[in-house]
């Protein structure tokens, strides 16, 4: 039986600098880590501490697993330390998947902040490889100034992608920024799918999750078809340490990404 | 071996009871500890404590240990064996598997320290991923449960729904007569391991069969006098229910010191740290216990914290044990040990709380 605290290695093949504080490293782990949208794997950085994070690759592709990552503390701080050839450790994958079979036939409407748009890429990714299965994607993203935008050089090539609607916003624009002003509720004005059977993706920082969430109620999506990634503090990831505990649930084992319905009556989710 | 039907008229119990006169307990002890390593509660300074039984080491009174069979559960919660304070689970980049484990007997267990084997059952064992290191200390213990014929004022496990002494969960129950102790196999290892004391070991007589219930029935009723009022229907409910009433969680909170005593103490309570330490080249992961009242616990990558204020972290224990783990798997992850009172320099004894909200 095997050790559940036990990472296996992953190098780090690539980095790519996304922003000044956050950068994606694309990993290569000694085996599989045959993670799902939604699921979350654990990486090690060695001798500095263990932290959760969302894969942001799609789930397609099998041979190497992409994370971007914001620089804030500790153990991402000693990770931003280390460069192609490194190694670190992985284990994983855990939680719950999304499930992209409900998803089918729909309109999917992501809605990401800042480094929030790394967990839904996974997600975007995993949709547009199977696009004739879901009717429509939506993609609606804010970030602060137009240089914390994450996937600069990717987001023209989305938007070109049949059945993909892309938008953008940023809080603080520049001179060359033509797109809209304003934090990411902005680009909620009008949505144009059908609420009631359309499903709402959204990932962020936690007060912009809470406005998000409450624009979609508002508009009319129904709190079943709300999902929220919930990155509460993690430690085993294995759904016994007790630490990610929100209300019932263990966001590890339960989650991450729970809908509105599941924790609406959950005082102050957002944190 | 005798079988015995207890109980009173309307239903009655098949019970299997053997008898270990005081002559010829430490034959069986001595086969006991010939298989595995023995630990038993002894008294020390008034308190009890576990111990490693040594083999020369039986001979009470002078010189020889004190045994407390017949006291309250030990200071320790038993999940030390099994669940250690700190343990090294992982390392990097070369792998760490758990090692063999030796056979152990923890001789007197009380019920309160078996309830605590059910909630960590459900969180190491029970999900998706096993916790190894665990799962190998509790399948080579055998428990041998003791029942406690003096319950303490500390004592609340009857408003947990559990009584005085072990009816299963255990692998041998036993009860303390004056000439010596009778046994009751509750599963086939302690069948088996009562089979190991040969002709040390007799069947039971209906005398000493009848003794055994008259000692339980004293112990029910003394503990029904410590604690005669039962908590009312809907307790989970009503914790989530009040869980924003800052004056109610506020006015039992207000002796706390925030040394998370009651916590490190309690047998059910499983919160760990996976806590790593830089070697030369690579790391040491280890397991460590944790405290959901230590104002870090919950806070995330950056220093945003949902539990900052002391306060929250105090309801959320209550909400973890007497809610959630309630409605997840049917009973509350507290056994009524008492011991988060007997740690508590605040003196909040957790009955307080749970009676009054
Ligand atoms: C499911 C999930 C997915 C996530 N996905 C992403 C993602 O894709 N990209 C991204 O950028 N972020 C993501 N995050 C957030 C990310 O996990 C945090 O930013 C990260 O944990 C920060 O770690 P740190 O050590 O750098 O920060 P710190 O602020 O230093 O530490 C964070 C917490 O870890 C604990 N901790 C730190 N050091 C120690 C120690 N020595 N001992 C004990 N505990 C310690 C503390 O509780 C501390 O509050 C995700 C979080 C979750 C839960
Ligand atoms: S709480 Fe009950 S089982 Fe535990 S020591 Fe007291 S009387 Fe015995
Ligand atoms: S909460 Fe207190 S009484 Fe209940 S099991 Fe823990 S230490 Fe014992
Ligand atoms: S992170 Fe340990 S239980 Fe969820």
């Amino acid at each position: 039986m095997a050790n559940p605290y036990q990472p296996i290695e992953a190098q780090i093949l690539k980095t790519i600098d996304e922003t000044p504080t956050i950068r994606t490293f694309v990993l290569k782990p000694e085996q599989d880590v045959p993670f799902l949208a939604g699921q979350f794997v654990e990486l090690t950085v060695p001798g500095h501490g263990e932290a959760p994070f969302t894969p942001s690759s799609s789930h397609f592709e099998r041979e190497t697993i992409e994370v971007t990552i914001m620089k804030v503390g500790r153990a991402t701080t000693a990770l931003f330390g280390l460069k192609a050839g490194d190694s670190v450790g992985i284990r994983g994958p855990y939680g719950q998947r999304y499930p992209l079979e409900s998803f089918e036939g729909k309109d999917i409407y992501l809605v990401g902040g800042g480094v929030g748009l790394a967990p839904l890429r996974s997600l975007f990714l995993s949709l547009v490889h199977e696009i004739d299965k879901y009717r429509r994607v939506f993609l609606r993203y804010g970030a602060r100034t137009p240089e914390e935008i994450v996937y600069k050089y990717l987001i023209p090539q989305w938007e070109k992608l049949k059945k993909v609607d892309i938008d953008l916003s940023v809080d603080v624009g520049d001179k060359s920024w033509v797109r809209k002003v304003g934090v990411v509720t902005c680009l909620m004005d009008d949505i144009p799918c059908d609420e009631t059977s359309s499903i709402a993706v959204v990932c962020g920082p936690p007060v912009m999750m809470k406005f998000v969430t409450f624009k979609l109620v508002d508009a009319g999506f129904k709190p079943e078809n709300i999902y929220l990634s919930m990155e509460t503090n993690m430690s085993c990831g294995l759904g016994q340490c007790g630490h990610c505990r929100l209300g019932p649930y263990f966001t590890c084992k339960d989650g991450p990404v729970l809908t509105w319905e599941q924790i609406k009556d959950i005082p102050e989710p957002f944190v | 071996m005798l079988d015995i039907r207890e109980g009173v008229s309307s239903f009655s119990i098949l019970v299997k009871l053997h008898f270990l006169p005081n002559s010829k307990r430490d034959r069986w002890l001595n086969v006991l500890l010939d298989q595995s390593e023995v630990y038993f509660p002894q008294i020390l300074e008034s308190q009890v404590h576990w111990q490693r039984l040594q083999a020369g080491g039986l001979r009470e009174g002078d010189g020889g240990p004190e045994w407390g069979l017949e006291h309250i559960r030990a200071s320790e919660p038993i999940k030390s064996f099994f669940f250690s304070p700190r343990e090294r689970v992982a390392s990097f980049p070369e792998k760490l598997e758990p090692g063999e484990t030796g056979r152990r007997i923890l001789f007197g267990v009380k019920n309160c320290d078996l309830l605590p084997l059910k909630v960590h059952e459900q969180m190491f064992l029970q999900g998706d991923f096993k916790d190894t290191f665990y799962e190998a200390r509790l399948r080579n213990t055998l428990f041998i449960a003791a029942d406690c014929p003096e319950p303490a004022d500390t004592c609340f496990c009857n408003l947990v729904g559990r009584r005085p002494f072990a009816e299963a969960e255990a692998d041998i129950v036993l009860t303390v007569l004056e000439d010596g102790y009778l046994l009751e196999p509750l599963s086939d290892e302690g069948e088996e391991s009562v089979r190991t004391g040969g002709d040390a070991i007799q069947p039971a007589t209906e005398f000493q069969a009848a003794k055994r219930a008259e000692k339980r029935r004293a112990a029910d009723s003394k503990l029904a006098k410590i604690n005669p009022k039962p908590w009312a229907d809907g307790l989970a409910q009503r914790i989530w229910d009040r869980s924003g009433e800052d004056g109610f969680w506020g006015k039992h909170a207000a002796s706390c010191v925030e040394c998370f005593g009651c916590l490190m103490t309690c047998p059910t309570c499983y919160c760990f740290l996976l806590y790593d330490k830089a070697r030369a080249e690579g790391m040491d992961r280890s397991k460590v216990w944790d405290a959901c009242y230590m104002a870090a616990y919950a806070r995330v990558g950056g220093g945003a914290n949902p539990r900052s204020e002391f306060l929250k972290r105090f309801v959320n224990r209550f909400q973890c044990k007497f809610t959630h783990f309630k409605n997840a798997h049917g009973f509350y992850a507290c056994s009524g040990c008492g011991r988060c009172y007997r740690a508590c320099m605040g003196k909040i004894d957790i009955r307080d709380v749970l009676g009054e909200v």
